[in-house]
């Protein structure tokens, strides 16, 4: 039994839709963050798909290398820029008590 | 120790730079003042090592190609961070004396990012190379989130945030696109998409990709946090925002667009093109009722963008080439305009343009830099900016991009208005105070730096076009 | 008429909800209710450990820390594990590749050691 390389980039697809939609529509930073994560594992499943296709058309039974490798450095680029979000909005909040977007009005046109 | 070792040596010296500095303020808590002229040394030597040995050869796999295409952005990186820490210096003393080290370091860090772009030739290194030139940038933007000037809100906080949920965004959106693009081409090689047509799904990816780039770049439309930032974050850490990572990005982007992508320029020059010139107009147009100075200078850096967007839209070797001295004159014409500022703003608590009045008077060395700096930008002779403008849009005038040159031409005499109601605020007789501006040894080498930059190149661009010219040749014949 | 693995996903997935429906319907018939309302069915554990506070309580800016470190440091075994699957193809060049990785962290450790960010109280 297989499943076919396209249900999975559909599913990355709809994944990182969704994590989009709540980018920009959600107001609660940390739910913001949660969503730029949800991207980020929507491309890491892609990665995965794309290795694990080329892999099939070659008749190889594993992945490819270069979809686990970039996977690989994705999942840690991704914990950093979490890890740094985090501590922003600590800051943040320290400032300001309060995490949301609508906070962030002291700076513009 | 391998051979390609040495490829590297430029980044690895100014990481080992970083962990020194790191390390030794762990041991024992050092001064601001020590370890930032440590730095600097360690920055100016391996600059000056580069002019005599120049690293050249290639990385296994072909992942990393070094040779004077590489060098020159290597070097200008060099040139830029000896700024930035020498800007900062001061600062750095009086205002976050806690924790020096770690301000020092991100910065090198991300320098090494920034000069690491260049050379890959595989998209895991230049990805990972433009993350480590980005996530210590939001670091550094909340560096002094208690600091502030007097009556402002502390805005350190919410512009690092600004940076950062865009940048995030951007990250996601560009790793997202190259998963399709990758999985299309099957290699994680850059020019690994070998056929020029390619399925809807990776010509998608490259337009995600593109987008990507273009929050890092501040290109319109993903502008939006460059004003804000800029206006937040702590001044001398603006300057060094405000050219580094936008030189490692658009230096990025060509490597993607013209190394990479060569053969698809069908897909991504329209967007390209669109780009630029949006952010010509967009840029000088909001600039123009702009009251703080900073967020006239990120509406500025903006324009700017656009203008060395254009040369990258020509497409060809002499575009490059005009591109590369654009993005010279840019990092040295910036960065002394907002250490003025910085210095005028440490003196009179305020970025605004009426509170920089009357600098001319206060310090007629600062005004006259200022003055210099602000011509340079505008675009008018001999300062290095009109040779920049100049060559950037007769190399797209070459490539037959009358359009984009039009625009360009028109919004540069926009321009004007508002880069002169800068130097009039400077000129401007009542100041607020008569006191003379005090700036420090650091800061005032750093304005010196760039004054000599921005006078030498504009009297003398030959030198500079000649190794652009032989940067862009390299890059062109290269692997 | 789906193909065979589809078919036997579809009888997991009735068997999986007729299970967890079957208990909880079971449960209702042969639980033993209580007579009046007790306050010990409130408590947090109905038998056993007496709770010594509530859940809902601000948690020390000093677990963010900790949890940031480990974050970082637990996600570097990411890059270990791939090495130490081909280690033996590597050889000796893999092994100081690794060794110098790990090297560069242990400064790290060692700064978040040394500026007290390890440090509990």
């Amino acid at each position: 039994m297989s499943v076919p390389s396209e249900h999975l980039f559909v599913l990355a697809a709809v994944l990182f839709a969704i994590g989009a939609a709540g980018f920009f529509l959600r107001r609660n930073l940390i739910v913001v963050l949660m969503c730029v994560e949800l991207m980020l594992n929507a491309a890491n499943l892609s990665f995965l798909a794309a290795s694990r296709m080329h892999a099939l058309a070659a008749g190889s039974p594993g992945l490819s290398l270069e979809g686990p490798t970039f996977a690989i450095f994705v999942i840690v680029v991704a914990a950093i820029e979490a890890a740094v979000g985090l501590a922003l909005v600590i800051a943040l909040y320290r400032n300001r008590q309060t995490v949301s977007l609508d906070a962030l009005t002291d700076l513009k046109d | 120790m391998p051979p390609w070792i040495q490829v590297f040596a430029l980044e690895l010296a100014v990481t080992a730079t970083a962990l020194v500095v790191l390390v030794c303020d762990a041991l024992r808590p050092c001064r601001a003042r020590t370890l930032a002229w440590f730095s600097v040394a360690a920055l100016a030597t391996a600059l000056c090592t580069s002019f005599v040995v120049e690293p050249a050869g290639t990385a296994p796999h072909g992942v990393y190609a070094a040779g004077p295409w590489s060098l020159f952005f290597e070097r200008l990186f060099l040139a830029a961070g000896i700024l930035g820490v020498l800007g900062s210096l001061d600062w750095l003393e009086s205002r976050v004396a806690r924790r020096p080290a770690e301000y020092l370091f991100l910065m090198l860090m991300s320098l090494v990012g920034a000069m690491l772009l260049a050379g890959a030739r595989d998209w895991v290194l230049l990805v990972v190379a433009f993350e480590l030139m980005g996530i210590p940038l939001y670091v550094l933007a909340a560096y002094a989130k208690l600091d502030g000037p007097p009556g402002e809100p502390q805005l350190a906080a919410e512009a690092a945030l600004k940076l950062y949920v865009t940048g995030a965004a951007s990250t996601a959106l560009t790793l997202f696109g190259l998963a399709l693009v990758i999985g299309a081409g099957g290699s994680s090689s850059l020019a690994g998409l070998a056929s020029p047509d390619v399925a809807p799904l990776a010509s998608a990816g490259m337009l995600l990709v593109l987008a990507g780039f273009g929050f890092k770049l501040g290109a319109v439309p993903f502008h939006m946090w460059v004003p804000d930032t800029y206006q937040g974050a702590p001044t001398p850490f603006v300057a060094f925002l405000s050219v580094a990572p936008k030189a490692g990005g658009l230096v990025a982007l060509v490597v993607v667009l013209l190394h990479g992508w060569p053969r698809h320029h069908e897909l991504w020059a329209p967007a390209l093109g669109v780009i630029a010139a949006a952010s010509m107009v967009v840029g000088n147009l909001f600039a123009l009722p702009q009251r703080d100075a900073r967020r006239l200078l990120g509406y500025s850096g903006v324009a700017q963008m656009g203008y060395v967007l254009v040369a990258v839209c020509a497409r060809s070797e002499s575009g490059v080439a005009m591109a590369l001295f654009f993005l010279v004159s840019y990092v040295f014409t910036n960065f002394g305009v907002f250490l003025v500022l910085h210095a005028a703003a440490e003196n009179s608590g305020g970025h605004a343009l009426d509170q920089i009045t009357g600098l001319s008077r206060r310090s007629p060395w600062l005004g006259a830099a200022l003055l210099l700096f602000v011509l340079s930008l505008a675009g008018i002779p001999f300062a290095v900016g009109f040779w920049a403008k100049l060559f950037v849009l007769l190399a797209a005038f070459e490539a037959g991009l009358v359009g984009l040159v039009v625009t360009g031409v028109v919004l540069s005499v926009v321009a004007l208005f508002y880069y002169l109601s800068v130097a009039r605020s400077t000129f401007m007789a009542d100041g607020r105070s008569a006191e003379p501006v005090r700036a420090g040894l650091a800061l005032r080498a750093a304005i010196s730096l760039c004054l000599a930059a921005v006078l030498g190149l504009g009297l003398w661009p030959g030198p500079l076009l000649a190794q652009a010219r032989l940067a862009a040749a390299a890059f062109g014949g290269g692997p | 008429m789906p193909s065979e693995p589809a078919t036997s996903l579809l009888i997991f997935l009735a068997v999986a909800q007729a299970t967890a429906a079957g208990m909880l319907v079971a449960a209702r018939l042969l639980r033993v209710r209580a007579r009046a309302p007790a306050r010990l069915k409130d408590t947090t554990y109905e038998c056993g450990e007496t709770a010594t506070g509530v859940t809902w309580v601000r948690f020390h800016a000093r677990y963010y820390v900790v949890a940031l470190f480990f974050v970082i440091f637990d996600l570097e075994a990411v890059f270990l594990l791939p090495w130490a699957l081909g280690a033996r193809d590597l050889g000796p060049g893999g092994f100081v590749a690794v060794a110098g990785f790990v090297g560069v962290l242990m400064l790290g450790w060692f700064w978040a050691l040394r500026k007290g960010s390890l440090r509990w109280q």
